[in-house]
């Protein structure tokens, strides 16, 4: 009768857990999904295209490789990902502001209204070729192309976000006889964050598209130069080996670190009731 | 304990439009209570008893009157207890009972209230990660951890299920009998006023004190209890009285 | 602004007060605002021409000059040499876009194979198309078509994917249960669930389509909205190069808001309460201003 239990165990033990199977699923998928990306691409580059004007994966691959291994990535993505970080702390530093007045007051907001609601619609070379007028070729182009992008979707979002604080926890503070300041860091910031962050998300996607084009137009260094760069040598695999470059290394950013540290900023919102 | 004293107070609320009127929430109402009291305000809905609360506490202003709350001439300290726990949802347990609470020894203070409670292993979960009626206590735990002189609670079990309700009131008789609080506390129920408190008094529509009565019976009391059962039956008669005189008084309104 | 018509002020200046802290007002300062930031910009950095100049240029472009009365303006000219490529592309993008949108949606396969490569092209950025085009096809009206249709496309596809995946299950369930034919299926279930999620992929393309068209023209035309920008770019006269910047982000502008965001809204009305209270709360402006 001792031989059951062992018989059981052998055959695989527990079955795994609800998270390893949805792990496993996920990795499945993302290696299905870029195995149908590369197979769409080869398909396309050998039957339609030729390998001339839609070079096949390999070449690419091959050239990413060598941009990644010679130091050039890290030399030109090093001022293009500082550029991106200047201007959202730009947006922030703006943003906040502006979003406190419309939140609090309806005369702000009216004036406020029509700016951040137009923003919405501009296209994005506007910014570009505006900065390329305002300030030339110099690194403020960029810092303030994505510092302009991003600032209404911040000040928005934080008047949102003003909008949405519980009126019933700032009189439980005052109940309790707490401080402004207090009630500012432990009623208002809190309720806004999501609503911040959610914007920062949302104007991320766009504002890196848009300062890449900016570094087209008028940059000596960054990412988008080297795109103007191998445009202006014909060279599609050099083109396209930066592009791919830098949106996974956006992709990555977007998904793993900006995802990953919204879930853990607003881990409170996580609902595991006993 | 503190000595709370209600005097001729008065709360009228502006018309929200125009041509409508404006309405009173409380008229005239005086009482004083102090020491180691329990004191239940009863009355149907829309008759001040939450205004009543909130002008205590200083989240609302009289219209007239006065409401003082002393400490042997010092300022009191208060503690709320609202229909809703009201916890912060992005502060975990403790830290919800640490924004609140001043001085030293804050940490053990918060540790021993949650442990009254029931919650001593609660202090780092999230409120979401509560059900309802534990989050229902951190409240009641705050409002102790701040060892109010007056301790003010709003229909706190309102809005939990009976069964959950019940046993906090059970719970609170001991806690209230252990910590030696002045509890102003507001209902709709007078099952849960006679069970709890120790005078109850009873507000009229249009925030006018009717009765005023003592509940002279050992502690801890069960809802079961046929001396509670009869206190809430004699209760309920007077109730029933001032709906008549209430009732008599709109039709002459209505007749002149 | 309705409290300030209808409440009759009480002294002359408690009515300037009210007049001021109107958000009409508000909004008469802010354009105000805009301007002298415009003025001041254009005093510190020389470049940049004052507003004055770049309004005069526009007078000129639109309407041709004060002299003759004929409009003769180089902006008609240059739209309706953007116009068509810009309608094109868009019309490609939808029309392959829903096709793609529908397989992908509906088929688990096609998802898990092609959602990637979906979203991938979601992220590339127009620039790429346009340089490619440019270097497959040369100058020209196809280059310029190709690159706002690529630029569009995938927003349209991806809008309808999740269109066709909000269909909520339980009540796919239901009418399966109740036997709905599939004619009723698709007229009341699928279609009411997608034309929303299609009338914001729609928006979308419309706006990414305009810049990729304005991209396009600006590398591979000799004509068109995006290759007179560049023209006075190019020639360094910067009052003709704002003036076209600003007509053709006034052109999008009022295509939005007067067309597409009422649309879709139209379209959205169905979703929950919250969500419209929320749009009215940041709207409720409009509604105060112009009085509807």
């Amino acid at each position: 009768m001792s031989s059951v239990p062992v018989a059981r165990a052998s055959r695989g033990g527990r079955p795994p857990s609800l998270v390893t199977r949805r792990r496993v699923r996920g990795i499945a998928g993302l290696v299905i999904g870029v195995g149908g990306f590369l197979l769409v691409w080869t398909l396309l580059s050998a039957l339609i295209f030729g390998p001339f004007t839609l070079p096949p994966p390999s070449r690419i691959g091959s050239v990413m490789w060598e941009i990644v291994r010679s130091g050039q990535f890290i030399h030109h993505f090093v001022p293009t990902i500082l550029r991106l970080a200047y201007g959202f702390g730009l947006a922030l530093l703006i943003g906040f502001p502006v979003g406190y007045l419309m939140g609090t007051s309806r005369w702000w907001r009216a004036f406020f209204h029509d700016m951040t609601i137009v923003a919405g619609s501009i296209p994005g070379i506007t910014y570009a070729v505006l900065a390329l007028v305002v300030f030339g070729i110099k690194i403020l182009g960029p810092i303030l192309s994505v510092g302009l992008v991003s600032m209404p979707y911040v000040a928005i979002n934080v008047a949102e976000g003003l909008d949405s604080v519980d009126h019933r926890l700032v009189q439980m503070s005052d109940a309790y006889g707490r401080r402004r300041a207090s009630i500012v860091r432990n009623v208002l910031i809190p309720s806004v964050a999501p609503f911040a962050f959610a914007g920062v998300r949302l104007s991320f996607a766009l504002a890196w598209k848009v300062e890449q084009l900016t570094e087209v137009f008028g940059s000596s260094s960054g990412v988008g130069f080297q795109i103007r760069h191998e445009f202006e040598d014909f060279s599609i695999p050099g083109m396209l080996a930066w592009v791919l470059l830098f949106v996974i290394f956006m992709i990555l950013v977007e998904r793993f670190v900006l995802a990953k540290l919204e879930r853990y900023l607003f881990r409170w919102r996580l609902e595991d009731r006993p | 304990m503190a000595t709370l004293r209600v005097e001729h107070l008065n709360k009228t609320f502006p018309a929200i439009e125009r041509g409508s009127d404006a309405t009173t929430a409380i008229d005239d109402l005086s009482f004083e209570i102090g020491g180691h009291v329990f004191v239940s305000v009863v009355g149907p809905s829309g008759c001040g008893k939450s205004t009543l609360l909130n002008i205590v506490s200083g989240i609302e202003t009289a219209t007239h009157g006065s409401v003082s709350v002393s400490e042997d001439g010092s300022p009191a300290r208060l503690g709320y207890v609202f229909q809703e726990p009201r916890l912060l949802p992005w502060r975990t347990v403790m830290q919800n009972m640490l924004y609140v609470l001043e001085g030293e020894d804050v940490p053990d203070r918060a540790r021993d209230y949650l442990r009254m409670v029931g919650l001593d292993d609660a202090g780092g979960k999230f409120p979401a990660q509560l059900s309802g009626g534990m989050q229902q206590r951190v409240g009641i735990a705050r409002a102790f951890a701040v060892e109010p002189d007056l301790l003010l609670m709003d229909e706190p079990f309102s809005h939990l299920d009976a069964i959950t309700a019940r046993s906090l009131r059970e719970q609170l008789q001991g806690i209230w009998t252990e910590a030696k609080k002045t509890v102003l506390f507001v209902t709709h129920d007078i099952a849960e006023a006679v069970q709890l408190s120790n005078r109850v008094l009873i507000l009229a529509p249009g925030g006018r004190l009717f009765a005023d009565l003592p509940i002279e019976l050992p502690y801890p009391r069960k809802a079961s209890d046929t001396e509670v059962a009869m206190a809430q039956a004699e209760l309920l008669r007077r109730f029933e009285e001032m709906q008549e005189e209430t009732d008599a008084a709109r039709a002459t309104d209505v007749a002149s | 602004m309705s409290q300030a018509t209808t409440v009759a002020p009480a002294s002359p200046i408690a009515g300037v007060g009210r007049l001021l802290r109107s958000p009409l007002t508000a909004r008469i300062a802010s354009y105000l605002f805009l301007l002298v930031a415009w003025q001041l910009l254009s005093l510190y950095e020389d470049r940049f021409p004052p507003p004055a100049d770049v309004f005069g240029f526009l007078w000129i472009e639109v309407t041709g000059g004060s002299h003759g009365g004929i409009v003769r303006g180089e902006f008609l000219e240059h739209f309706a040499a953007t116009l068509p490529r810009f309608t094109l592309g868009i019309a490609i993008s939808m029309v392959l876009g829903i096709v793609s949108g529908v397989v992908i949606g509906g088929s688990k396969i096609a998802e898990a194979l092609l959602k990637d490569t979906l979203l991938m092209l979601v992220a590339l950025p127009a620039i790429i198309w346009a340089f490619l085009t440019q270097m497959w096809l040369g100058l020209g009206d196809t280059a310029v078509v190709i690159t706002t249709f690529l630029s569009a496309f995938p927003f349209v596809a991806v809008n309808v994917v999740q269109g066709i995946q909000a269909v909520p299950r339980d009540l796919r369930r239901m009418s399966g249960a109740f036997h709905v034919s599939s004619y009723r299926r698709v007229r009341h279930l699928l279609l009411p669930a997608v034309t929303g999620y299609l009338f914001a992929g729609f928006r979308f393309a419309v706006i990414i389509g305009w810049n990729a068209v304005l991209l396009g023209e600006w590398f591979s035309s000799s004509e068109g909205v995006g290759y007179q920008a560049r023209y006075w770019y190019d020639a360094n006269r910067y009052k003709g190069f704002v003036a076209w910047v600003i007509l053709f982000i006034g052109f999008i502008v009022l295509i939005d808001r007067v067309a597409l965001v009422p649309l879709q809204r139209r379209a959205f009305r169905w979703r929950d309460t919250q969500v419209k209270q929320a749009q009215r709360r940041v709207e409720g402006i409009d509604v105060a201003v112009t009085g509807a």
